[in-house]
């Protein structure tokens, strides 16, 4: 079956920022440090945080569900290793502030806590028709999948299938648009085949009757090793791969269903409503970990990037590493003053904390040096709007930035919402583009948080 | 392990570019327009050049030190202002009133409102206007360029000595009211491309504007929008007068390449602060433009009707945005139709 390509294979919009990939696309991926403790976030992914289900004291074994809860959007966590549970307490979150974590002293005698490269998934006799659905699904809410490329939707959720809203679409979301990562990349060179059996599993799971890999087309080795790959199987001529233009945000959900189907994701709608599943390559090979050997989601691919890093790279580590033990293993920073980031620099956090552990969601660790921070730089440059009309360019969403912004500033709420405050998926493309260096991005996003607020304060 | 760990909001990088690096690609594309008036008109093109500048530094300068704002003369929105209404000036226009007029335009025109980006009215455009309503024989009183010959046609009698003479445009709306033909004017395409002809100071030379203008928008410094929208729009006005009648109307070329037209299509309405923030908006914004500019130059009174185009457009521009209003990608928000 010959699936056609209905999308233009980009978006309208969007910005240029310099790649910056050089520095690890070459890099295989490596173990990563041996830790003596791990923090795992109780909370790692949209919808309700998890329960503890140990106490102080308590020895977990690698693989052991520590975390769960009853509520449908979520997703259990796991212990990545063996070893003793010290403590249940708050740690810094990127994104919560500070939040619950299980803090695990590792037993560093076992042998299973060596670090390692990821076990190559054994999937010679592969065959996604042995599993049913619903068998897959478990399998998935079981190991706790969340979308690993950065939102953190419990997979599952996405995955289900809804007889009301049957699902067409899968799009594998190959992307990586953001400067600086590369663990999808690598995933992509290193694990094709693991990503391609997660992705018939994903297939099968959720009904879908397409199947498309979306790959921007500065990663060319990706592109062929994959195609490589699909050659190879009889059974996965109809999954198709679809180089996309560089530009970010191509990997932004409702931007890759575009630029690959052609239609545009209603506002206030998420892909599955419409029944278009996307997934991320690295989501889809712990798919295939998840079904074929039963192994949750306690390890991740986390690139280790920037100019101030000594060695950078690509390596795999436990969830709950902390980032500073990560960036510790990296080699020395001479920097004086840094800005370290949990993700790329356009959309990532920066972190004040260096205890933040690692999330399923965290794809790399950026750091910057004094100059790409540039306080002194801007200093001189920042002006006031010249309503040159730069961000309404690039705003992948349509939206009116600067207005946004304004309003928010004035506090003229009512204003921002008018004008679709809502719809801003916050990708920065406007901040990036600002001739005035103004923060456009920082001021909607403070009006979303204040009017997210008001919304909880008075319920209609 | 590290120390002075910086926090900020997302995203951390940005693009290479500041308002400085936009006013100052704009004064690199306004060179050539200065050279050719220096060329054509010598000493006083670099005499008004030179008041205007200096004249609107030290009023910004000023204007920030009573207003207790921090010095923002680092953005040179300024030295824009004050070439573009320089270049707008007859040459024979005496010194003392271009300070004048440059102390209005960014006192008055963007001081008052608050600076760089608060001003409602192109500063430029707003002291041309105090300025042709307080010395309007100065402002109209056009020297002709050294080396120009005497084919030009005369504006009336009392001009013999040659020291004045009619810009073409003057001339057309003379032979509107005198019934005479134009065919004259029509003939001067060829020096109204490289300046060789009566004018304001930077007004005159095809070549250099569209020197500037191309230059500004290969490098993405404007919108190709406004300029295309502006000229196509006045193109099609003349055109239409032009068929209408030949003999008295000049051709949509002549009204193309003469007056301010240029100026303003490539420097005056692509002015960002001014003109509308969306595509659609800059669209409306460029077609009122010309076709306003058209309506003065054919119907008005006045010889040239740059000036009020672009205030009486820069005055409805907010409401253009209003009207354009951006729907996103998705469509409007459910709670929203």
């Amino acid at each position: 079956m010959d699936v056609d390509i209905k999308g233009k294979m980009t978006f309208r919009g969007g910005a240029h920022p310099s790649q910056n990939k050089k520095l690890t696309e070459d890099k295989e991926i490596l173990p990563g440090p041996a830790v003596k403790q791990l923090a795992v976030m109780l909370s790692q992914h949209i919808g309700a945080p998890c329960k503890p289900m140990v106490q102080k004291g308590d020895i977990v074994i690698a693989g052991q569900r520590i975390g769960e809860s009853d509520a449908y959007v979520s997703a259990a966590v796991h212990s990545p290793v063996n070893g003793t549970v010290k403590e249940i307490a708050l740690r810094s979150h990127p994104i919560q502030g500070r939040s619950l974590a299980i803090i695990i002293d590792v037993d560093t005698k076992a042998e299973i806590n060596t670090p390692k490269k990821p076990a190559l998934l054994s999937i010679k006799d592969f065959d996604a028709d042995k599993y049913t659905s619903e068998q897959i699904c478990n399998a998935i809410s079981k190991a706790g999948l969340v979308g690993m490329g950065g939102a953190g939707f419990p997979t599952r959720v996405k995955l289900d299938p809804n007889p009301k809203q049957p699902k067409t679409s899968l799009i594998v979301n190959g992307c990586e648009c953001e400067p600086y990562i590369t663990c999808d990349y690598r995933m992509m060179v290193e694990r094709a085949d693991q990503i391609l059996a997660g992705i018939e599993l994903a297939k099968k799971a959720s009904g879908c009757l397409e199947v498309f890999i979306g790959i921007e087309d500065n990663k060319p080795k990706a592109i062929e090793v994959m195609t490589e790959m699909l050659k190879k199987t009889p059974a996965r001529q109809n999954i198709k791969i679809v180089p996309l233009k560089t530009k970010y945000p191509q990997g932004g959900e409702r931007q890759l269903i575009k630029a690959v189907l052609g239609k545009n994701v209603p506002t206030g709608v998420i892909p599955p409503m419409i029944g278009v599943v996307v997934l991320n390559v690295a989501t889809s090979a712990a798919i295939a970990e998840a079904v074929i050997s039963n192994k949750p989601l306690t390890h991740r691919v986390v690139t280790v990037t920037g100019q101030p890093i000594a060695n950078p790279g690509n390596f795999y580590v436990p969830i709950g590493t902390s980032v500073g033990d990560l960036i510790e293993f990296c080699g020395s920073v001479t920097e004086k003053s840094v800005k370290v980031l949990m993700g790329g620099p356009m959309m990532g956090i920066a972190i004040a904390d260096l205890e933040t552990p690692i999330t399923k969601t965290t794809g790399a660790i950026t750091l910057l040096n004094e100059e790409q921070i540039g306080i002194e730089k801007h200093k001189g440059h920042k002006t006031a709007c010249i309503h040159c009309g730069r961000c309404l360019d690039v705003c992948p969403e349509h939206l009116n930035p600067t207005l946004l912004a304004h309003a928010v500033r004035k506090n003229m709420f009512d204003v921002a919402e008018q004008y679709y405050i809502s719809a801003c998926m916050e990708c920065g493309c406007c901040s990036y583009i600002c001739p005035a260096n103004i923060e456009l991005t920082g001021h909607i996003k403070t009006g979303k948080i204040y009017l997210a607020r008001e919304k909880k304060r008075m319920p209609k | 392990m590290l120390k002075n760990i910086t926090v900020s909001c997302s995203p951390h990088i940005s693009k290479n570019m500041s308002t400085r690096s936009i006013m100052i690609d704009v004064i690199i594309a306004l060179s050539p327009a200065m050279l050719a008036a220096c060329y054509y008109f010598h000493s006083k093109a670099v005499i008004i050049l030179a008041t205007c500048i200096i004249s609107a530094l030290v009023t910004e300068w000023s204007c920030n030190l009573l207003q207790k704002r921090p010095n923002s003369l680092g953005d040179f929105s300024a030295v824009v202002t004050a070439i573009i209404l320089a270049l707008s000036l007859p040459p024979a226009f005496p010194f003392w009133a271009a300070i004048i007029g440059s102390v209005f335009a960014i006192g008055i025109g963007k001081m008052v409102f608050g600076g760089l980006g608060a001003n409602i009215f192109n500063p430029a455009m707003v002291a041309r206007a105090f300025l042709t309503a307080s010395f309007g024989a100065l402002m109209t009183t056009f020297t002709v360029p050294a080396s120009i010959d005497q084919a030009m046609p005369q504006m009336s009698a009392a001009n013999t000595t040659a020291i004045t003479q009619a810009t073409p445009l003057a001339w057309s709306k003379q032979a509107v009211k005198k019934q005479c033909d134009t065919t004259t004017v029509n003939d001067q395409l060829k020096a109204s491309i490289t300046g060789n002809i009566g004018g304001c100071l930077g007004e005159t030379s095809v070549i250099a504007l569209v020197i500037g203008g191309i230059y500004l928008l290969i490098k993405k410094t404007i919108d190709y929008l406004i300029p295309l929208s502006v000229m196509v729009s006045a193109a099609l006005f003349a055109l239409i007068f032009y068929w209408i009648d030949p003999q008295m109307y000049m051709s949509p070329i002549m009204h193309l390449t003469t007056g301010g037209m240029l100026l303003c299509a490539f420097f005056i309405a692509t002015d960002p602060v001014t003109a509308p923030l969306t595509k659609k908006g800059k669209i409306i914004f460029g077609v009122g433009v010309g076709a306003m500019i058209m309506l003065v130059r054919t119907l008005g009174e006045y010889p040239e009707g740059v000036m009020y185009a672009i205030l009486l457009m820069n005055a409805i521009s907010p409401l253009i945005d209003r009207m354009c209003k951006r729907i996103p990608r998705g469509g409007k928000a459910p709670c929203q139709k």
